[in-house]
């Protein structure tokens, strides 16, 4: 079957060729997105890229322990709050050459309500950075900074545990971003008027997906209707299937790019999957990294994988 | 109409040159992606839709899996030509069931036409139960290494049946092909 191969995703606008935002998200808490982000990291400087983290997760900031590192002197928000000039002065190292973080630490919740303006400049300035990777690791939920971080990167990775609870969340996520997506590519007028009934809607009303806003708008704005599959054309998550234990879970990954396709026409993907694994808690337990602990671990080789894989733009096919 | 759209091949997520393999595994995968089990499809679709998802999947897979009830399905389709029609004859033998291919029936045809249809020459094999290297032989037109004609004409007239051509017509047409021995 052909599952739709990710197409190379687009430049950012002023970014040399290869420098790449890569932002992960996932709708729930409590699934092993830092971790992930952290490993994924790792693993990317020691394919040789100049990677830098960045926790944007304000307020449940985790990537400094997941890395193992003290609570940073300097954070996201001395940036934010303009306490320090350059978002350089923010860079921490973490003993893993080629890898560098934007700590999240003792930012409490103040921090998290950054306001538009505040949320550009960090784009710009990350967009700005002289390395291959700058990986964002977002919060959970659907909050608009959330939702806009997820846009602009050159990868929206989201994260999906194999439960139901999960991938409900997965799926509100994706809609919550491809609504905002569609609104912004939108000019103001009727159209614009139903996307934010089918961002208002309570699950169940309205919209019941993409498509049926798509064939309401149709009906009252045709023009809008070609901006609209513009924007869901260009939007193309990809989707990582996290602790993976029943060897049936990894279809999973295949079953919800097939779901998005059909039954939302998003253009969604199969990064790849990663077993639960002890190693991963024990060295948790010893706030190492399991992929510097455990580098042999199926968990670490998975994370390999998908490293090269992402950054190769491939993502998982059907067998056949 | 049900939740799922497009043709047989669509609902499947394949191309109208899928082997006989690949309908089979496109099937197990979107029965699952259906299963009142299956997470993906649990906040998505409620039980009735997937009920009937099901069965849409079931259906476009019986017709896929059988080459004449697929043959016609292409041509009801627009996939492929319909087949030349055949003339009445004045014994009134009933009309022949299955395609009749067009021009000299040489293996090289019947090996385009299998090709077109999207099956392997395993699944003939399978199917017809004729040796493989023999049907490969016929294909080839590899005259010298043909079995006698009464059990050739067997192995044709099952091969023809397994694509969906009339067989008979196919059979004899083959042997008008061979040199005179």
């Amino acid at each position: 079957m052909s599952a739709p191969l990710a197409m190379p995703p687009p430049p950012a606008a002023d970014a040399r060729p290869q420098r790449q935002i890569w932002s992960v998200g996932g709708g729930k808490g409590g699934i092993g997105k830092s971790l992930l982000t952290a490993s994924l990291g790792w693993q990317l400087a020691q394919l040789g890229k100049r990677v830098v983290l960045v926790d944007a997760d304000l307020g449940g900031a985790n990537l400094h322990t997941c890395l193992g590192l003290q609570n940073p002197k300097r954070t996201l928000g001395d940036f934010i709050q303009r306490r320090v000039a350059q978002i350089e002065d923010v860079l921490v190292e973490t003993g893993q050459p080629g890898l560098r973080l934007v700590s999240g630490a003792s930012d409490f919740l103040s921090a998290a309500n950054i306001n538009y303006a505040q949320k550009v400049r960090v784009l710009n300035r990350l967009r700005a950075l002289d390395v291959d990777v700058v990986l964002i690791d977002l919060g959970a939920g659907t909050s608009y900074n959330i939702i806009d971080f997820f846009l602009i990167s050159n990868l929206g990775l989201l994260t999906v545990v194999p439960e139901p609870t999960s991938v409900e969340n997965g799926y509100r996520f994706i809609k919550s971003a491809l609504y905002r997506k569609l609104r912004i590519a939108t000019r103001e007028g009727p159209a614009r008027q139903l996307i934010d009934d089918a961002l208002s809607q309570r699950e169940g009303k309205g919209f019941k997906n993409p498509v049926e806003l798509l064939n309401a708008v149709r009906e009252i704005d045709p023009p809008a209707v070609d901006l609209m599959k513009k924007a869901m054309a260009s939007f193309q998550p990809r989707f990582i299937l996290n602790q993976v234990r029943a060897e049936s879970d990894v279809a999973v990954g295949h079953h919800l790019v097939t779901a998005c396709v059909r039954h939302l026409g998003i253009r969604a993907s199969y990064a790849g999957f990663v077993h639960y694994d002890d190693a991963v808690w024990q060295a948790v337990r010893h706030r190492r990294l399991f992929v510097v602990e455990a580098p042999r671990s199926r968990a670490s080789e998975e994370v390999r994988r998908l490293a090269c894989g992402l950054l190769r733009g491939e993502s998982l096919q059907l067998p056949w | 109409m049900g939740p799922l759209l497009g043709s047989h091949y669509e609902i499947l997520g394949l191309e109208p040159t899928a082997t006989f393999e690949q309908v089979e595994r496109a099937y197990r995968y979107h029965i699952g992606v259906y299963s009142d089990s299956a997470l993906a499809t649990y906040s998505l679709l409620d039980p009735g839709e997937r009920q009937i998802a099901r069965a849409q999947v079931q259906e476009a897979y019986d017709v896929l899996k059988d080459p004449l009830r697929r043959r016609t399905y292409d041509v009801s389709i627009g996939l492929a030509p319909a087949p030349v029609p055949v003339s009445v004859t004045h014994d009134a033998a009933p009309p022949p069931r299955g395609v009749a291919l067009e021009g000299p029936v040489t293996g090289a045809a019947l090996r385009g036409f299998r090709e077109r249809s999207g099956v392997s020459l395993k699944d003939i094999a399978e199917r017809s139960k004729v040796g493989l290297r023999y049907l490969q032989y016929i294909e080839e037109d590899r005259h010298n290494d043909l079995p006698a004609r009464v059990y050739l004409r067997g192995f044709l007239l099952e091969y023809a049946r397994a694509l969906g051509l009339e067989p008979a017509r196919t059979a004899d047409a083959y042997l008008a092909t061979l040199p005179k021995r």
